[in-house]
């Protein structure tokens, strides 16, 4: 349940964490601190530790060093069986997840693992099916289902076991854009909801801007944290991590270019909103109307 | 005419009680010495459309020509010699196609099988590998020890190291970062410019391929839904929609700025300066 245990205002604390593999080392020295109900974006070049990093939270891969606490919680063998059930994981391959022969048999499949009393698990199967609109999908065969719906299914198992933490890793990245766009649909609703904390490793620089905050890492460290609307504004860093400036950056300085400068803006409706007011301005000036 | 299929359909039989349509009398034809995206929604067919390259599914009706092969359904399961040497495929999930010691060993594998000298193969996976910007110190390496990334660039480099005449690719870019995708579809477009390859790649994302293919055919079905230029197909909404696919950024905010203004959206090359340059001219005049 979220936060019910929780006594630390911080959702996920990382202190000195390495983590290796032979003689090479995948992370070296992350140290960080993700505050509840915050909405993190993880980047990165291929290569640069973002799985990684992700994969120690809930003890899928072992640190070599370091501490990590989830929700206050110290992890260790003690604790894991705990702090997975704060931490639901969504990967880019739903298929990887499927264990049910029917969407509803699989929500249930994590439930059943909780002890839950047979009221509650179908309670919660109910409400989530229809929060993620899957209610139809419920006796369907995952196999059956499309890529947008696979994933809305294996989002739904793990809300269902209510989580405080949602971890996705890329899990837009094998849906078509369509899905996408729901998909950043669905993560807006839940960090508005203000119950999850969501960390989302992403390529994806228009889902970036939507992000609380912004962690960049490179070769194994953290090599920026911040604000994604100030990030994603720095070329070099880019660069680094090999993204893209968002499109919406990118026309804000080609129309510098030309002489109409509203500023550097990273998402595409606050372009469109700055180029109204600029438009009705000098619409006013023009016509003498205005002041 | 390098590739075509003639009235070409395909029932997956293994996947449940009744068989389900891979591809149905599909038709299409593809000049040689072009880069060419096959785009649709999951579960269109444009993977099934894929595997038929090369042999790996055979069509249950219809016929197929590649290069100087024919594949006709009531051939049998036999591969016509030299195919698989000239078709080179590259996997959605580059696991499935990995599986020797090294990712060096891996990418010596094709040019070694198709016949070429030790030194000769040496070469081509040298080049393949700075071709697709693997570095030289992961040749060494485990391929299952490798990021989803960096593993997706050794499937890749693996299939060129063979020099196949035609490239097919499945969703080559998923698990990319945006830099590796554009600089994977740069190179790929110069296979066809420097070395008249024929590139084919199959991708659900728009937005990463609209500037440098010359073709684009949508898959919805297993039937072709739309073939034609990128000028035309993100200007056709129904297609777009039916395809799973949205129009690239720069389209959409044209089409929000026009409404805005109240004006049609004007069509103009898929880019920040272009729409800059549009709107520009607009508060001018």
């Amino acid at each position: 349940m979220a936060g019910i245990t929780d006594k630390s205002e911080h959702a996920v604390k990382l202190k000195h964490v390495y983590y290796g593999q032979g003689c090479t080392n995948v992370l070296k020295d992350v140290s960080l601190a993700i505050p509840h109900g915050q909405w993190v974006c993880i980047a990165g070049r291929n290569g640069a530790g973002k799985s990684t990093l992700i994969r120690l939270l809930n003890g899928l891969l072992l640190m070599s060093r370091g501490r990590i606490l989830i929700d206050g919680l110290e992890l260790n063998g003690r604790t894991l069986g705990d702090i997975r059930r704060h931490i639901g994981m969504v990967f880019a391959n739903p298929d990887d997840q499927f264990v049910g022969l029917t969407v509803e048999d699989d929500i249930a499949f994590g439930l059943e693992n909780l002890c839950l009393s047979r009221e509650e698990m179908q309670q919660r199967i109910r409400t989530y099916a229809e929060r993620l609109d899957i209610v139809h999908l419920l006796q369907r065969h995952p196999a059956t289902l499309s890529g947008g719906q696979k994933q809305r299914a294996a989002i739904a198992a793990v809300l269902a076991m209510e989580p405080s933490i949602i971890v996705m890793d890329e899990a837009a990245s094998m849906l078509d854009e369509k899905a996408k766009n729901e998909m950043l649909g669905l993560m807006r609703a839940m960090h508005a909801e203000g119950r999850y904390t969501l960390i989302s490793i992403t390529h994806d620089v228009e889902e970036m801007a939507e992000a609380d905050r912004m962690i960049v890492l490179d070769g194994g460290m953290v090599a920026a944290d911040g604000s994604p609307k100030e990030l994603l504004l720095q070329d070099d860093l880019l660069r680094r991590c090999r993204l893209k400036a968002p499109f919406a950056l990118q026309l804000c300085r080609e129309l510098k270019a030309r002489g109409i400068d509203i500023g550097e803006l990273v998402r595409e409706k606050e372009v469109l909103e700055a180029l109204w007011s600029y438009h009705s301005k000098r619409f006013l000036t023009a016509t003498g109307t205005g002041g | 005419m390098v590739i075509s299929f003639e009235e070409v359909s395909y029932r997956y039989r293994d996947r449940g009680m009744s068989p389900v349509l891979g591809l149905d009398g599909l038709n299409l034809e593809l000049e040689e010495g072009r880069m060419i995206a096959v785009l649709g929604a999951p579960g269109s067919g444009k993977s099934t459309l894929l595997q038929h390259m090369n042999g790996l599914i055979r069509a249950d009706d219809g016929l197929i020509r590649i290069l100087d092969f024919r594949l006709a359904s009531g051939d049998g399961k036999k591969i016509p010699a030299g195919l698989r040497q000239r078709v080179g495929l590259v996997f959605q999930n580059p696991e499935q196609q990995l599986f020797e010691e090294t990712v060096e060993k891996d990418l010596l594998f094709g040019p070694l099988n198709f016949g070429r000298s030790p030194a000769e193969a040496a070469e081509a996976v040298r080049r393949a590998a700075s071709f697709v910007g693997l570095d030289e110190e992961l040749l060494g390496q485990s391929p299952f020890k490798l990021s989803s990334g960096q593993m997706r660039k050794a499937a890749v480099a693996a299939v060129l190291a063979a020099d196949p005449d035609i490239l097919a690719l499945d969703e080559p870019t998923a698990s990319l970062d945006p830099a590796s995708r554009e600089d994977l579809m740069q190179r790929l477009h110069g296979l066809t410019r420097m070395q008249g390859k024929t590139v084919l790649v199959v991708t659900h994302r728009l937005e990463e391929i609209v500037a440098f293919a010359d073709e684009f055919v949508v898959i919805k079905d297993g039937k072709v839904l739309f073939q034609g230029t990128a000028g035309e197909l993100v200007h056709r909404q129904e297609v777009l929609e039916q395809g799973g696919l949205m129009a690239p950024s720069s389209v959409r905010m044209a089409g929000m700025l026009a409404a805005q203004l109240g004006l049609e959206p004007a069509e103009m090359l898929p880019d920040a300066a272009a729409l800059a340059e549009w709107y520009a001219e607009l508060l001018g005049s």
